[in-house]
């Protein structure tokens, strides 16, 4: 083991974990159907994959710091209909580039306020982001007032469906993020911050960490990331309708949890939380070639929540272990 | 000892001299404001044919804001309610197609429910899991479970006999609302006069400290996570049979409208404070609100948006007040 502290090794051992499960459903898959591996195929998924890999580097770092955020799926939501009601020539017409500055920005001045509640407010991040999660559907419903927005320009389809250099925009977009997040958690001096907000609030508090900005900033991240995730995601389908992001949130917690990274803050990695993406990924791919048809949707929701309390059980047992050398 | 009795009362009797029920005086007061402009508004919404039209539909959010209250006060939280009420009323669906009885069926209904708390109950308690977690998963795994064995499918059909549990009276007042009547009365003498109440409290500010004074922390708290899927469970007999029909999708987003009823009725989401006639007066305002929403401008959205923001705004104010009476 490389790392010399508890924590590291149990997060070195999870993150394996993750990874053989992963080559362990991908075996499966491709036992049932060997088209799985198919180039075509594999960059489907990567591409499905995309927005929730985005907003699981944000939703990450929550989480370290020891707070959540459910309200991701419903700003989703409503950031596609802003950017759809922006950009449509039958609307507001605006440029795409606008368009999207526009959704960056409005995603990050909704992680912002929600960081604001939380840290200022001192309303506990669940309540904030329960009630953000219900107020933003509705806020959408009401923008979009029941109608579909089929008209999109295909400058903006552009983020979700064109390729450069024959990998898809997504993709591209996904990596810089990914890089971006890993670097700023373990290079910076801000994500360390972060791992000690999380890790020991009282701690980082005597330090004279100022775990009001680090708290904020990582919700404002999320939001801004949600938005990204938005631009590159919502432009894959060619109707923009209020149910959007209905269940994301669910499925971004799911892989974060997965991922190793622990509810009770100060640990847990991108690394981890995108292996969560993937092998999720995996496994609603799995339901599709079985070919339940609509009954895949049912059970993926099931099979979610069955993953995260799979997943600390695991955690648990392990820990059960480590504490068993007195 | 002492400072556990005190801190049950001593945030009440410090502030505002020594009137105990400010909170809900101000709940009273914002209800009969909410009352008048609505009555301004539209004096049909007041007529009591109106009123008790719409209070059919509160029976259900009510059951749930009992055990929800005892939850919170421990400190803890449980966001499966909607979805264990959904499964709960799937079952009851299913086994009455299946030939049997809908009485049978509802004893069913009432067992998949204290099931489904039990085993929220058991993660939180033995895998040591914070009850966010678990019943943000439960929340998914059981609605995905009442729609995977539904396939989605609504069931009716229900003889009246049945359905009578859920639209009629006895002795003038709703069935439901006897129903809800006596769980409440019962869940305020438990809270309030019993043992068990006290420790609730007592887990709620300073669970090591319950702990080692010997109060039953695993088993209280696993039996109110049980009692929240009882509640389920009932909720789903009561809906179904009032509405006719069981579908996988019912009590979709009941868990904020129970959550923000009890947090708005004084109940501190940090835990170790809170009171039955608070969640009462708590889910009297959310039923009123949302009534009156529906009513007047007959869009659903609109309350998503004024609930949600209800949600934020209690608990922040009641963050403002807490703070004033701690410092």
């Amino acid at each position: 083991m490389n790392s010399s502290t508890v924590i590291g090794r149990l997060a070195e051992r999870r993150e394996y974990g993750v990874l053989g499960l992963l080559l362990l459903a991908v075996l499966v898959v491709t036992a049932v159907n060997p088209t799985f591996l198919a180039a075509g195929n594999v960059r489907n998924v990567l591409v499905q994959c995309a927005p929730a890999a985005i907003v699981a580097c944000g939703l990450t770092l929550v989480i370290v710091t020891r707070e959540i955020d459910i309200s991701v799926g419903s700003l989703m939501g409503l950031l596609a209909a802003v950017m759809g009601i922006l950009t449509s020539p039958q609307r507001a017409g605006m440029p795409v580039a606008v368009g999207i500055a526009l959704t960056l920005v409005l995603g990050a001045a909704v992680g912002f306020l929600n960081g604001v509640l939380v840290v200022f407010g001192r309303v506990p991040s669940i309540i904030v982001t329960l009630g953000m999660l219900t107020a933003l559907r509705g806020l959408t419903e009401v923008l979009m007032g029941g109608e579909w927005i089929t008209d999109l320009p295909p400058a903006l389809r552009f983020f979700g469906t064109g390729t450069m250099l024959e990998i898809p925009v997504s993709l591209w977009v996904a990596a810089v993020v990914i890089v971006c997040s890993m670097a700023l958690a373990r290079k910076t001096r801000l994500g360390l911050r972060i791992y000690a907000v999380g890790g020991n609030p009282a701690a980082a508090r005597l330090a004279g960490l100022s775990i009001r900005r680090t708290k904020l900033f990582v919700f404002t991240l999320t939001g801004f990331l949600t938005a990204v995730a938005t631009v590159v995601g919502v432009t894959q389908l060619s109707v923009i309708e209020s149910e959007i992001g209905v269940g994301f949130e669910l499925l971004v917690v799911t892989c974060v949890v997965v991922g190793g990274t622990s509810i009770s803050g100060g640990t847990g990695t991108i690394v981890g939380s995108l292996l969560g993406v993937l092998l999720l990924g995996t496994v609603r791919t799995f339901l599709i070639f079985l070919r339940l048809g609509e009954m895949s949707t049912y059970w993926e929701r099931a099979i979610q929540g069955a993953f995260i309390l799979a997943a600390v059980l695991l955690d648990h047992v392990a820990r059960r272990r480590e504490r068993a050398e007195p | 000892m002492s400072k556990m009795e005190g801190t049950i009362l001593s945030d009440e009797q410090h502030a505002f001299g020594e009137f105990k029920y400010w909170h809900e005086a101000v709940l009273a007061a914002l209800l009969v404001a909410l009352l008048l402009t609505a009555g301004l508004a539209d004096p049909a919404f007041l007529s009591a044919r109106v009123q008790t039209e719409l209070s059919t539909h509160v029976w259900e959010l009510a059951l749930l804001a009992l055990p929800m209250t005892l939850i919170i006060i421990t400190g803890g939280i449980d966001l499966s309610v909607g979805a264990m009420m959904a499964l709960c009323a799937v079952v009851l669906g299913l086994s009455y197609e299946a030939g049997i009885s809908p009485w049978v069926g509802a004893v069913f209904a009432l067992l998949t429910g204290i099931a489904a708390g039990a085993i929220n109950g058991m993660f939180v308690v033995w895998v040591r899991v914070h009850p966010l977690i678990v019943t943000l998963a439960t929340l998914a795994a059981y609605r995905g479970m009442a729609e995977g064995i539904s396939l989605t499918r609504p069931i009716s059909g229900f003889p009246e006999s049945f359905a009578v549990v859920g639209r009629g009276h006895v002795a003038g007042v709703p069935i439901p609302g006897a129903i809800f009547a006596a769980a409440a009365l019962w869940a305020a003498i438990v809270l309030g006069r019993t043992a068990f109440g006290r420790s609730v409290y007592a887990i709620g500010n300073n669970e090591a400290a319950a702990y080692f004074s010997g109060v039953a922390v695993s088993r209280i708290k696993l039996w109110l996570y049980a009692m929240s899927g009882a509640a389920a469970g009932l909720a789903a007999v009561l809906f179904v049979a009032r509405r006719n029909t069981a579908k996988a999708d019912i009590g979709a987003g009941m868990e904020l409208d129970v959550i923000t009823a009890v947090v708005l009725g004084g109940t501190s989401i940090f835990g170790g404070r809170g009171r039955i006639v608070g969640t009462l007066l708590g889910v009297l305002l959310i039923h009123e609100t949302r009534e009156f929403v529906s009513w007047r401008w007959d869009k659903d959205e609109l309350n998503l948006i004024v609930i949600g923001a209800l949600l934020i705004v209690s608990v922040l104010l009641n963050s403002i007040f807490l703070r004033r009476e701690t410092e």
